[in-house]
Parts: C-alpha cells; structure tokens; sequence
C-alpha cells in the first residue's frame, strides 16, 4: 500500500469511528426515554455532520504532526519552458490589477528570469468604463522595463464560459507558443523566485501537469478581512500539508496561484457544457476541481506544494462579500454532483467532489438536527437531556476537541519549531488562535445560515450566476447589514422563542447558536471595520512584507498619485493597435 | 476596431492550440433513440 492511500485510510478510519462512535453515543442518550422514529433521523443527521467535522480536523492534525518538508532554497535559474503568466479579469480596478503584474514582472527582471515569462492580461469586463480604463492603464504598464514583446492585453466582448472559458479562449488562440501557463486571479501577487521554481519544477517532472501553491491573503484591514489572513497564513498551511500528504499526485487546483502545463491542460481539460439548465447544468461553474480531475484522469500528475512561499492573493475584507463568493463556489461545488460518476474518474477525484458538495450540505443538515431536536423536545417524554445532562457535555466536549485538536496541535507545533517567531511570538500566536475561535464560533451561526440558504437557494433550481467581487468594499453600513441579514435574525429569535416555550432545559445550549444571529447584523457591521490595534491577527507578511508586495505598493502609489498618461491614437511604433 | 469578436488585441502570438471538450457525462440511451439508430442501419432503396 503506497504512502498516500495509507495516510487516506487511517484518516477515513479516524472519522468514521468517531463519527460511527459519536452517533451511537448520542443515540444511546435521546432515545433512552422512549425511543421514536425522530431518534433515529437525528442520529443519522449526527453522524453525516460529525464525520466531515472530524474529517477536516483529522487533516489538520495529519498536517501539524507531519515531518515539515523540505522547501527548495538557493539562487532560480531560467527555466527551459516559456511560460504565459494569465492574469483573467473581469470589471476589476485596473490600476490596482496592473500594479501587480509591474511588481511581479519586476520582481522577474530582479532574478534574471524575465525573459522566459510573459504576461497575458485576459479581459472579460462588461462595462464600458471599465474597459476604457483597462486601455488606460495598460498603456502606462508598457511602459514598465521589458515589457515589449512581453506584456499582452486581449478583451472578449462576450465572456463564454466564463474564467475558465477565458483561458480556453487564450489557449485555442496562443497556447502552442508557451510550454507553461501560471494562472493568476486579479487580486494575486507572487514573487519572482517562486514563479521561476514552479516553471523549473515543472521543466525537471515531465509527468507534472499542474502545480498549485498554498495562496496567503495578504492586505486586510478589517476584522474580518485579518480574521481570514490570519487563518490561511498560520493554520491553512498546515491544513494543506495534510491534504497533499493524502492527495499526493491527484492534488487539488485551486484556480489561481497555479502553474499547468499547456499541452495537458489542452488535451484534457475542455470542459463541456453540462445538460440541462442552470443551476446543474451549464457551464460548469467550479471548473478547477474538474480540470484536476480531468489532467489526474489523463494520467498527470496534480500536486500541492505549501512549501512554496511567496504566493499570494487578497481576500473578502467582510462578511457580505464572503457570502457572495460563497454562493458562487456553493453552487459551483453542489453543480458537481453530476460529474461524481463521471468515466474514467480517479476515486480521489470522485472523494474530492463529494468533500466539496459536504462542504455546503453539512449547513443544512446541522440546522435540520437543531430542528428536529427542537421538534422531540416538544413530545413530553422527550427530555433525556433533564436525566442525562452528562450526555449533552459529553457530547460538547467531543465537538470542541474535533474543532480544536487541529489548531492547539498546530500553536504546539509552531512553539517547538520556532514558526510561532514569525508571527510574534508563541503568546501573541496563541492569543491569536484564541480570538480565531471566538470570533469564527460567534459567526458559525450566521454562515450556517447563509448556507444553508445558498443550499435551498440551489435545490430549488435558482441559479445565482457568477457575481463580480467588490474587492474594495470594506465597511459594512448597519442598514446594509440589517438588510442583508433580517431573515437570520428572525430564525434566531424564533428557535430561541420555541425552546423557551417547549423546552426551557435546552436553551442555554442553543444560546451559542441564536444570540449570534439574532446579532447578526451587528456582527457583520462590526467585523467589518478596520481595528486601530494590529497586533491581533499578525501574519509574517504584514511583519516583514516581502519584496514584491512592497514593489507592488510602492507602484500602485506613484500611478495612483500621477495618473496614467493618455495614450496616442492610433498605431504605435511597436505594433500594438488600439481600437 | 474589431477583430474576431475581440475588441482590443495586443500581439498576442498566433498559435493555436486545440483544446477538445472531454466526455463528462454518461450518455443515456432512450428507447426513442435505440429505435432511431436500428431503423439507421436497415439499408434504404431508393425509387
């Protein structure tokens, strides 16, 4: 048995005991008093909802205990391969967009590499405006060192298939001229050292179809938006570990911060349009698992490397705009409960979507055992809790050690290694991992909420398309908040009224659960203003930025203060036309 | 100025590349359709 499918079956083992072991135990104490049918549901509903929670939290821990491996060092070379560095965009802020690709190519020209990089910028804007700005701006990012010949600008006027039509659309037309393709977002930023490794890995594994680093969020301001950069630079990488550890070569692609070969990619990865209408049929929304799916499935290998540094990208700065991003990648993920018996599919691939799909189903079926939990409590002989308030602590604190088990194995980890230094110290780390907790418990309730909204949003067939992120929204106006989240509020104070009425006994465990919703708009205003304290929630880059993203600001600064030149009509010397 | 439904190009290098769609879901065959391709493979006479 090969390493990875060892890892995968002690892991799957882990869960499934716990879980089987969890639901039993939780069956055993409700249905002590009488037992009815609605026992039986609500054990089955534990168990589905106990395994993806151990689940996660047994790759976390799978992470934190694994043998850190060893990161590639050392000076970068040019790479044999040319690579088309594709940066999609769509109705972005280009000043912002274009200053990083200026800090990037820059950072290139730096290790000597830049030559065998071009960058082509794919644009799918639908507003005018923006598209005339995007001309703008991409004139004053030519005139950045060595970019003629190197740096592309192409606009679609209809966005088929959307990003991942996008980038079809850019290999059917170019793709045999390059070796590689990294894939960007507009919002990422990656160093220059880490671009030419991933090309010189890519150069030295013939076999290697796609490389997929471990992305930091960097730049957030709010409570929220540093919540998150907090969580994916000090626990994600950890988390990842885990992951490649089982993955191995069927990883994962995240869309972004990726590098693929383009001759595979091609062969394997043309997506069709799925039967039907949205929100399952269509273009397929989450194309990245599929094209990981399809190059595994051609034979290549798909690998995840967290060692890779200096990969990064910006993140939602509150609630609001994580909930609409979520709703795309919620309908993208439920969408791919028709490729699970796809032919030819590897089983870890097969896994994949169906971890994807639980991902989004576990919301609705935690609220589901509240309810139906709420529905027993209200048949009179149905108050095991009165009798076996051990059972509901018992049950607490099994819960709590799922959640975690990752993260203190991951605070110990980081002390005895040092990794803790990087972000302060070990008591700024920990006070950290604290305040993550209590502020992800408080907001549990209303993303379940949110989800399980987007779940019964996609079940009844509605398809919520493929908003454009704001990715400079922050503040959060309370009106907004209230609007956005009025319905929570209600369900919160609902469920909290029933169990006063029916069972009294239960209200303080649901407290946790209703009282933030019932705060939910209170909550998402609050997260989203920016702390005047920045201790809380520090990563290593927001200590010590690296270059790239101090070249990055320093360049969207001077563009920002002197404006872009207004470019000449007509022809250039250089043969770019203008339209 | 227009050019294959793309209204601002920029140099990119003419190489194209194919990139075929790949099979994703089973095909289901219908009674309809199973008669349809028997009727097919009958051999037709023309007047």
């Amino acid at each position: 048995m090969s390493r990875p499918i060892l890892i995968r079956t002690i892991a799957l083992l882990i869960a499934a005991l716990a879980s089987v072991g969890g639901a039993w135990l939780y069956y055993r104490y409700i249905a002590a008093d009488a037992p009815v049918w609605l026992d039986s549901a609500r054990a089955v509903l534990f168990l589905l909802t106990s395994f993806w929670l151990v689940w996660g939290g047994t790759t976390g821990v799978i992470g934190a205990l694994s043998r850190a491996p060893k990161g590639v060092a050392g000076p970068v070379t040019a790479p044999s391969g040319l690579t088309a560095i594709l940066v999609p965009i769509y109705n972005e802020d280009p000043a912002a967009t274009f200053s990083r690709i200026a800090a990037m190519n820059r950072s290139l020209i730096a290790e000597g590499i830049a030559e065998r990089f071009h960058f082509a910028i794919l644009s799918d804007s639908t507003s005018l405006e923006v598209a005339a700005q995007e001309a703008v701006w991409f004139e004053r990012l030519v005139r950045e060192p060595m970019s003629e010949g190197r740096v592309f600008y192409r606009r679609r006027e209809r966005n088929i298939g959307k990003k991942a039509g996008n980038v079809e659309d850019f290999i059917s037309r170019s793709g045999a001229a390059y070796a590689y393709a990294l894939i960007l977002d507009a919002d990422s930023l990656m160093d220059g050292a880490t671009i030419g490794r991933m090309a010189l890995r890519m150069d030295a594994d013939e076999q290697l179809g796609l490389l997929q680093t471990v992305p930091e969020v960097i730049r957030a301001e709010t409570i929220f938006g540093r919540l998150m950069a907090f969580s994916s630079a000090y626990l994600s990488p950890y988390f990842a570990r885990g992951q490649a550890l089982m993955q191995r070569q069927e990883g994962p692609y995240w869309g972004h911060n990726a590098i693929v070969r383009v001759s595979a990619f091609a062969a394997s990865c043309g997506l069709p349009v799925l039967s039907g209408k949205p929100p399952y049929g269509g273009h397929i929304l989450s194309h990245d698992y599929v094209e990981a799916a399809l190059l595994a499935r051609a034979g290549w290998k798909v690998e995840l490397d967290p060692t890779l540094g200096g990969s990064f990208e910006e993140g939602p700065e509150n609630l609001i705009e994580y909930a609409k991003r979520d709703r795309r990648w919620c309908q993208g993920n439920l969408q791919h409960r028709r490729l699970i018996a796809a032919p030819g599919l590897k089983f870890w691939s097969r896994f994949t979507f169906v971890q994807g799909i639980m991902a989004y189903m576990a919301s609705p079926l935690w609220l589901l055992l509240l309810v139906t939990s709420l529905i027993a409590a209200s048949i009179p002989d149905q108050r095991w809790w009165v009798q076996h308030d051990d059972a509901m602590w018992v049950l607490a604190a099994a819960v709590a050690v799922a959640l975690l088990l990752p993260k203190v194995t991951i605070l110990v980890r980081g002390a005895l290694d040092g990794r803790n230094g990087q972000f302060g110290g070990t008591l700024r780390v920990a006070l950290g991992v604290l305040g993550e907790i209590a502020l992800s418990t408080l907001l549990a309730p209303i993303m379940l909420c949110l989800q399980s909204k987007a779940v019964l949003e996609i079940l009844l067939g509605l398809d919520g398309g493929w908003p454009a992120t704001r990715r400079d929204e922050t503040r959060v106006e309370f009106g907004v908040a209230f609007a956005a989240s009025w319905w929570i509020v209600v369900t919160g104070a609902v469920t909290l009224a029933v169990a006063i009425a029916l069972a009294p006994g239960l209200v303080p465990w649901l407290l946790p659960v209703t009282v933030p919703a019932i705060a939910a708009p209170l909550l998402m205003g609050l997260t989203s203003l920016s702390p005047k304290v920045r201790w809380l929630f520090g990563t290593a880059a927001e200590r010590r930025p690296t270059e790239v993203m101090l070249l990055q600001q320093r360049i969207h600064e001077n563009w920002t203060m002197q404006g872009p030149d207004l470019p000449e009509a007509g022809l250039r010397a250089d043969g770019h036309v203008l339209a | 100025m227009k050019h294959q439904g793309l209204e601002f190009i920029s140099g990119l290098p003419d190489a194209p590349l194919a990139m075929p769609k790949q099979v994703l879901e089973r095909r289901r065959t219908s009674m309809f359709g199973a008669l349809r391709a028997m009727i097919a493979a009958f051999p037709r006479f023309s007047a």
